[in-house]
């Protein structure tokens, strides 16, 4: 049986000082996630989803549609105003969004030994005043690897696991193209081996040879360290070629959900028929 | 450290200054920091007749220790006759009526000092109180205060160590030449005020109590006596003190007391030669002249 990783219910995000109303005056079926009484923003509503070993969720939808805030509540960039998230692994499960059981501490444990993140912009991931070595550093540092030596070693295999020269080790991140930032950004968010990687829209604004190997790339991670991921995206190129299954999310809540081929082939929502047939 | 005596008519100013309720808080702040060692204690630091980054965090607290049963030593950068020191502890005697005060280390019960520790080991006894400008080793890779202390709560310290990594990428060393973080007590790590590396070693399982204030920046600090300072460091990349050797490996001597196991100082002659001397005058002092020589700064300061 295939072990679960990550067990999401109800995940819902508020920006704003949101009001009773908030949550069923917003939506697809308003098509928006402003609500009219309050003007809160509804980012993210009742999102529930399973995630096991291995596996590679795609989670598409437009521009504003909540995808980016699911990833970044799970890897505790912003706060959530509601749900519940466990995450489970070798050593036990974790209730992440419930403070008496995580705190902040434990919470910075989570996100740096056991997730990793890829994020659209470099600069987010990645400090640019510091070398691409010294960015993969800081990932081993927090895991207290203490042993000069050894980062060095890490940091280099890493470099060369995603494909960026060897000798650019030494060199700051913010000299090299967006291709290989973003492959640093991979190196560094895979240096501690985390079992659960998030993925936000990893090959947007690259070209798209650089694309296709950073496809590959993360297929290859995928193939040899089983490594669970969600990937972001709005390209239905990167969906098919890299997730079993789907979610399709518009106004923060999901409309559609299942294998990606059926998704793809079989479109239920009208949303997604439109997506997918603007796409073809 | 004993009580307060009462305003004197002299000065028309409480004992040491400070009014009662300053000194009070300021205590209460060191005890925390010393329940806490490494931890930054934030406190109300005074006006002080004197620019703030001339000492004021560290006199307020000896100000706020002393009694009139003290013996007070000031120092700077390991010298009892530059301009810092002399002028504090002229300001010290002043407003503590009945203090003594003493170039010699061994004599002192309370020290205050400028970027060095003593060379001659301190004792239960003594409390050495640092003037500290910056307090927080995080300044170089957080600018916010606020994160800061979840990062100094949390024990976060992984960037600091990357600013290690890059050191050791560009010049195969760590370069911090003073104000070396140092981990207190398996925890909080400190900025140890601008101590050259050489007096890092000094702080680990201190006989005395070590205290830091910085006025500027409203923070109070203490590594309390036998507790563990370590420098940061990778396992495999040692903390290096400064050496002092010629181009031929010698160790370099103070020329005028022959010491071979202090901090030296190095000057340029007006030949041109260089020469080295002991940055602590009190330790170079009392090798060359005996303690007695300390009799004869003491008188000269009392003019």
């Amino acid at each position: 049986m295939m072990r679960k990783v990550l067990d999401v219910k109800g995940l819902s995000k508020v920006y704003g000082k949101g009001c009773p109303y908030c949550r069923d005056a917003t939506g697809p079926r308003f098509d928006t996630n402003i609500c009219p009484h309050c003007a809160s923003v509804v980012a993210v509503h009742d999102i529930s989803f399973t995630l096991y070993e291995g596996e590679i969720l795609g989670v598409m939808g437009e521009s504003g549609s909540g995808k980016s805030t699911v990833v970044k509540c799970l890897y505790f960039d912003e706060t959530v105003d509601g749900g519940t998230a466990h995450f489970f692994d070798n050593h036990g499960q974790y209730n992440l969004f419930d403070l008496f059981s995580l705190n902040a501490a434990q919470r910075r444990w989570l996100r740096y030994r056991r997730f990793g993140m890829v994020y659209q912009n470099p600069h987010m991931g990645l400090n640019l005043g510091i070398s691409a070595g010294g960015n993969i550093a800081e990932r081993l540092l927090m895991n207290d690897m203490l042993i000069y030596a050894d980062i060095r070693k890490r940091a280099s295999e890493l470099l060369q696991r995603t494909e960026v020269p060897e000798n650019r080790m030494d060199d700051l991140p913010g000299h090299f193209s967006g291709g290989m930032q973003q492959r640093v950004q991979i190196a560094k968010a895979l240096a501690t081996n985390p079992p659960l990687l998030f993925l936000d829209e990893v090959t947007t604004g690259l070209d798209v040879s650089v694309q296709a190997s950073i496809l590959d790339l993360i297929i290859e991670i995928q193939d040899q360290l089983k490594t669970t991921m969600i990937v972001v995206t709005h390209d239905l190129g990167v969906i098919r070629l890299l997730a079993g299954r789907t979610i399709v999310m518009k106004n923060g809540c999901i409309i559609e959900a299942g294998l990606t081929d059926q998704i793809l082939e079989d479109p239920q929502h009208a949303y997604t028929q439109r997506l997918v047939a603007s796409a073809l | 450290m004993r009580n307060d005596t009462p305003y004197t008519p002299s000065t028309a100013y409480p004992f040491g200054f400070l009014d009662a309720y300053a000194k009070r808080e300021i205590r209460r702040s060191i005890l925390k920091a010393v329940a806490l060692p490494g931890y930054q204690v934030p406190y109300a630091s005074r006006e002080m007749p004197m620019g703030r980054g001339f000492g004021t965090g560290a006199l307020q607290l000896t100000l706020s220790v002393v009694g009139p049963d003290d013996t007070l030593k000031v120092i700077d950068q390991g010298s009892d006759d530059s301009v810092n020191a002399v002028n504090l502890r002229r300001f010290i005697r002043k407003t503590c009526p009945g203090i003594q005060t003493t170039t010699l280390t061994e004599a002192a019960t309370v020290l205050q000092s400028r970027h060095r520790i003593p060379e001659k080991p301190l004792t239960e006894e003594q409390i050495c109180i640092l003037q500290v400008p910056y307090p927080d080793p995080l300044v170089y890779v957080e600018p916010t205060e606020e994160k800061r202390r979840t990062m100094h709560g949390e024990a976060d310290y992984a960037r600091l160590w990357v600013k290690l990594y890059e050191d050791m990428r560009e010049f195969d060393e760590i370069t911090i030449s003073h104000r070396y973080p140092t981990r207190i007590n398996g925890h909080y790590v400190l900025d140890p005020s601008p101590i050259p590396r050489y007096d890092v070693p000094k702080l680990n399982r201190s006989r005395a109590l070590i205290l830091f204030g910085a006025g500027r920046e409203k923070k109070i600090y203490a590594v309390p006596p036998f507790t563990k300072a370590e420098p940061l460091t990778f396992e495999d990349v040692p903390f290096r003190t400064e050496t002092f050797v010629d181009a031929d490996g010698n160790r370099l001597a103070c020329r005028r007391c022959g010491a071979t196991d202090s901090f030296l100082d190095e000057f340029t002659t007006d030949t041109g030669e260089k020469v080295f001397q002991c940055s602590d005058s009190d330790y170079c002092l009392s090798r060359s002249q005996g303690p007695a020589s300390a009799i004869y700064t003491e008188a000269r300061h009392d003019a």
